[in-house]
């Protein structure tokens, strides 16, 4: 069967969407407003909880594959000194429907995955993504610190997604809309929506993505990298970061953990966590010594790790500018901003 | 010219002058850019660059954190940009043996509030006018009237809850943390070369993101910032997951204010009651 196929949805597709998977076992995951403003994913049982409008989830969809924080295993001290070892089971093989992400979080997952099934394969995050069928709205308005077309994607971007879906009514997901299949995942989703989608009519295309200038090269990006190591610019850019992880915890491509024991007297928990080269412990050694021992080294490792060393490693940037970054910097910082210099720097 | 037009070009003047005549090798201040949400730090290391200082209501940032930086600390000596509010940081860092005030030039920018709608220590603000500084620029500015009445309002709409209503309405908000640290990164305040929660053996504050650990940490911040905190407002606003710590603070600011009649930071020689031993005192304190 041909993938790539556009299919219309009639205006309560979603509403049937959600029932429908919902009374077929699935979980299905969708952005919802807790607080005012506020959009992230979250379980719903009915698409009236979906939100219409807004520019992308807080929190990035990573978080449902590599959660913030997992239990990786449990021991115990017995009584005869012996200490016995629980592996945390997997993750059930339910299948979920993330019903909403934006495209560069679906393209991100591309990077993740690169990551984690590389030289091990990680099984606990290889269960959630096998599980789960990415259904990406496209976006309509990019927020001023999306900058998605500089780093290869678009607003309506195809990568990571099993179904894309377009807005034919102007809203995102309210009305009628244009269902396009990118994968044999996002052929079943179609199949289980039975009679509230339909082959398009012929000559039926997907509108036109909106306009965001693109404002940098990278590869022009990564050929100033490839010699600027050392270069003093590191130093400047770096003097208002402050060293927190609201970027990278925001992040949807960032994917470094730590892995910490919790116990109290006689058991605890092994537990996998997100981490941050931004934090000036992530690299420091028993010894006192710290490789990167000041915030610029901090800083530089962050955009090397994404313009170069991922790219010379994965043959992928690990950026999709979904600008979660710029929106959360306490310090006004922005990537995009950075990412121009740097541009310009080559180009000089 | 626009008051902000005068300050920018004060500010400027200022900064100028003092980086030709060697008065200071670094001038760090607030850059209003078009188009942006917030007016981002600058560090200013020429004449010619003093150009990009300027002030507007988008300088939320609270400047006195670099000031222990060892980064800034290694380019000389060093004039910040302060709203009357950041003063007060800069005096508890002062007090505390942080900073010597010989090391640092205070260029107090004279502020009529920040944010589209004014943030709540703006509607509430007694302070200004900056004092203690070595320049003033900007034009005066009117204090809001009534400010100390509505002081503690976020603490005070708690207070009125419940027990249980109040530990549901903490563990929803802490839960959203996501121990990011943006809090403590931005807190002028939180100069530990090593944080508590950093600390591993053994393992003081857990570092997980679970209610057990997010509790810990956020209760362990505000214990170490009790009687400290100044109420500069910036943890609350660079917090990603938009958690009212604010609301912490200011009941612990409110319990010493009733307590011990003290307000952080109002002065570089104040005695804070938490560091001060006396002889005389009255109360039986905890030995």
């Amino acid at each position: 069967m041909p993938t790539n196929k556009l299919y219309e949805g009639v205006s309560d597709w979603l509403q049937s969407a959600v029932e429908t998977l919902s009374a077929a076992g699935m979980t299905v995951i969708a952005p919802t407003q807790g607080e005012p403003g506020v959009v992230n994913l979250t379980r719903v049982t009915s698409a009236e909880a979906i939100a219409e409008r807004y520019d992308n989830t807080l929190l990035p969809l990573k978080g449902q594959f590599f959660p913030i924080t997992e239990t990786l295993l449990e021991f115990e001290r017995c009584e005869d000194g012996d200490v016995e070892i629980q592996t945390e089971p997997l993750p059930a093989p339910d299948e979920v429907i993330v019903l909403g992400c934006r495209p560069c979080d679906a393209a991100a997952m591309g990077t993740m995955d690169k990551v984690f099934q590389w030289d091990y394969d990680d099984v606990r995050y290889r269960a959630r993504r096998d599980r789960a069928t990415l259904v990406a709205f496209a976006c309509t308005t990019p927020s001023p610190e999306c900058f998605c077309t500089s780093v290869g994607g678009s607003p309506h971007g195809d990568e990571g997604s099993d179904v894309l879906v377009f807005g034919l009514g102007g809203d995102d997901s309210g009305g009628r809309v244009l269902l396009k299949v990118n994968t044999d995942k996002g052929r079943q989703f179609i199949d289980r929506l039975g009679d509230r989608v339909r082959p398009a009519s012929e000559g039926v295309q997907p509108p036109s993505p909106p306009e965001l200038a693109r404002r940098f090269d990278t590869d022009a990006v990564k050929a100033w990298l490839d010699e600027g190591f050392d270069s003093d610019f590191w130093q400047q850019m770096a003097l208002s970061c402050l060293g927190c992880g609201a970027c990278s915890f925001l992040c949807p491509t960032c994917h470094c953990f730590d892995i910490v024991d919790e116990a109290t007297w006689n058991r605890g928990q092994r537990r996998r966590n997100w981490d941050c080269c931004s934090f000036s412990l992530f690299t420091l050694h028993a010894s006192g010594h710290n490789p990167r021992p000041e915030q610029f080294s901090r800083c530089r490792q962050r955009i090397m790790h994404k313009f170069k060393y991922f790219p010379e490693r994965f043959g992928r940037i690990a950026c999709v500018g979904c600008g979660r970054c710029i929106r959360a910097c306490a310090a006004g910082r922005s990537l995009a901003e950075v990412l121009t210099e740097v541009d310009a720097r080559q180009k000089g | 010219m626009s008051p902000e037009a005068s300050t920018a070009q004060s500010l400027a003047q200022t900064a100028a002058e003092m980086l030709s005549q060697g008065q200071v090798a670094l001038v760090i201040g607030y850059a209003p850019t078009e188009g942006k949400r917030l007016s981002p730090p600058v560090f200013v290391t020429t004449p010619e660059e003093a150009q990009r200082l300027g002030f507007d209501s988008r300088c939320f940032g609270n400047l006195s954190v670099y000031l222990w930086s060892p980064q800034v600390r290694q380019m000389g000596k060093t004039a910040v940009v302060v709203k009357g509010c950041d003063v007060r940081a800069v005096n508890v860092l002062l007090r505390e043996n942080v900073i010597k005030r010989e090391d640092i030039v205070l260029i107090g920018v004279r502020c009529g509030g920040v944010g589209d709608l004014p943030a709540h220590k703006c509607t509430v603000c007694d302070c200004r006018d900056p004092q203690g500084c070595d320049v003033v620029v900007g034009d005066a500015v009117d204090q809001p009237d009534g400010a100390a009445e509505g002081r503690y309002s976020a603490a005070e709409a708690l207070e009125e809850k419940s027990l249980d209503e109040r530990r549901e309405f903490w563990q929803r908000q802490l839960d959203k943390c996501i121990r990011c640290y943006a809090c403590r990164q931005v807190c002028p305040l939180c100069y530990c070369k090593r944080c508590i929660v950093e600390k591993s053996t053994p393992q003081w504050v857990e570092t997980s993101a679970h209610p057990r650990g997010n509790l810990s940490w956020n209760v362990v911040r505000a214990f170490h910032l009790a009687g400290r905190c100044v109420g500069c407002g910036e943890c609350e606003r660079v917090c990603p997951m938009n958690i009212p710590l604010g609301a912490i603070n200011q009941k612990m600011a409110k319990l010493m204010e009733d307590e011990y009649d003290f307000r952080s930071g109002m002065s570089p020689e104040e005695k804070a009651p938490f560091t001060t031993f006396s002889t005389d005192d009255t109360d039986e304190g905890i030995l």
